[in-house]
């Protein structure tokens, strides 16, 4: 089974090499124009220097800042509003419309209207973020709870449970569950918010300098820049699985020996 | 213990149960068999107040309190391990977090699963799974237990392991059950009175069968006794009668 796991890996670590040595070759042969592709250890180079010179910080912190705040706003008012929808049936009425108008859009056309109303600074980007996973994880809370398992709220009732001990064991456990089981996409979502956001109009962060390596047609700092917040979302994407299965142990756990 | 008295029960327009009355006295062991769709677990459902009746009244001489439920499902926090399950109905009762996992690993070791505390639901076999259902059902000390088909989804050596155990507890401990099963034997073999209902919808109770063998019952010893076979084909023939009749030809 490890065997297995480890010979996957190094396939899949030998085909991705040999990807980058056949675009290396290709691009130094000038088979494809370096002017759009340039080969990858231009593209490592100017990445390099993006880290050497430390011009990249400030956009980094930018990025990851308007993110990581976005992403914890967009949590607490996701699971706030999906609670409510869940449990109050005129909450229900008024909010259900305006999440599935919102879920229904490509959300990042709201891009310019925040940069509106509340600048070109972090704010609007921040509140790009929040809107991109705010409305991914209200509908995780809400059919969560309504999706509920009746047996488990059957179960508490019967052994005298009352509406504090359902929501301690049954309610907030199975939300808890959606909820982990929607964090990896939601930091995608928020670092798409904040990159997207940087894209329409910014002084600092990477999707800023990224519009900036297209506006100047600088192809080398564009795919790096691609390669650099693919990773970032990598780092963000394995850290939110690990909490995920640190919180969710009960469901990870694999299957013990069991006696006969 | 329990009296049911010209009970009805329905979903939406639907009438369900229709005149229902029933009773399971201190220390009897009480079933209902029926059809499928007759409302057996409907009747479990409004004893247990989980269904509110339509009319007529369910009377508990020692209240809410001392109803144990023990469901088809297992229906297990997925989330607590089988010790945090046994001792959730004690953490209720307001036993300290301490207390009550003492308490459940007592209740653990009495139902073989010594050991198995620390597990999750999904890391136990289904027997074992229910051997923890009951355990958590009996650490509340109920004097009441409704059992919905409990066993049903256990293979049968398994299932005769586990009925017989637990009925060697209700025995010794006095405990009244009502048990739902569509199973005549097993009906026969744990009850001292059966209550057969007839096809739903307005299913009602169509007879009562009083089972004197004698107790304690080992469950192999219990179907050869002189009595059962003939109670069996009765209670079969009764059953077939029922679901033949012009009535439910009509609805087929």
């Amino acid at each position: 089974m490890t065997t297995d796991i480890k010979k996957t890996g190094v396939r899949r670590f030998f085909s991705l090499f040999m990807l980058v040595i056949i675009w290396e070759v290709l691009s130094r042969a000038g088979i494809i124009n370096p002017f759009y592709v340039p080969a990858p250890t231009a593209v490592l180079r100017v990445v390099f220097s993006l880290f050497s010179e430390g011009t990249i910080f400030s956009h980094l912190e930018a990025t990851f800042f308007a993110s990581l705040v976005g992403l914890a706003i967009g949590l607490v008012l996701g699971i706030s509003l999906g609670f409510a929808a869940a449990l109050i049936s005129w909450v229900a009425d008024v909010l259900e419309p305006i999440m599935l108008l919102l879920n229904a859009i490509p959300r990042v056309i709201l891009a310019p209207l925040f940069v509106i109303w509340l600048g070109i600074e972090i704010p609007s980007k921040i509140a790009l973020a929040v809107v991109l996973v705010a409305v991914l994880i209200f509908f995780a809370v809400y059919n969560g709870i309504k999706d509920v398992n009746q047996l488990l709220v059957d179960r508490v009732k019967t052994l005298g449970g009352g509406r504090m001990v359902l929501l301690r064991e049954v309610y907030v456990p199975s939300v808890t569950a959606w909820v982990l089981g929607s964090l990896k996409i939601a930091v995608g979502f928020a670092f798409t918010g904040a990159c997207v956001g940087e894209f329409v109009a910014a002084t600092r962060g990477l999707g800023y300098l990224l519009q900036f390596a297209q506006s100047t047609y600088n192809a080398a700092l564009t795919i790096g820049l691609i390669f650099l917040i693919m990773a970032f979302v990598l780092i963000l994407f394995f850290c939110a699985e690990a909490i995920e299965r640190r919180l969710l142990r009960w469901r990870y756990r694999g299957p013990s020996e069991k006696p006969a | 213990m329990l009296r049911v008295r010209d009970l009805e029960l329905g979903y939406g327009q639907e009438l369900i149960i229709e005149g229902v009355n029933l009773e399971v006295a201190a220390g009897q062991f009480v079933s209902l068999v029926g059809p499928s769709g007759s409302g057996k677990t409907s009747i479990l459902r409004a004893v247990n107040g989980l269904l509110i009746p339509r009319s007529g009244s369910v009377e508990l001489s020692d209240g809410d309190a001392a109803l144990g439920f023990l469901f088809q499902d297992d229906a297990l926090l997925p989330w607590r391990t089988a010790r945090e399950n046994v001792a959730l109905g004690l953490r209720i009762r307001k036993f300290s977090k301490d207390a009550a996992l003492t308490e459940a690993d007592g209740w653990l070791a009495r139902l073989g699963l010594e050991g198995f505390g620390g597990r999750f639901p999904h890391q136990l076999s289904g027997g074992q799974r229910k051997r923890v259902a009951i355990a958590q059902i009996l650490a509340i000390k109920p004097k009441l237990l409704l059992m919905d088909e409990p066993f049903a989804s256990l293979d049968a050596i398994v299932r005769t392991r586990i009925t017989q155990e637990l009925l060697n507890w209700v025995e010794r401990e006095h405990l009244s059950v009502l048990l739902v099963t569509h199973d005549l034997e097993e009906a026969l073999t744990v009850s001292d009175r059966i209550y057969l209902l007839s096809q739903g919808p307005r299913a009602r109770v169509l007879a009562s069968y009083d089972v004197s063998i004698p107790r304690p019952r080992d469950i192999f010893a219990t179907r050869k006794h002189p009595s059962f076979t003939p109670l069996l084909e009765r209670l079969w023939n009764d059953l077939s009668d029922t679901m033949n009749s012009p009535e439910v030809e009509a609805q087929k």
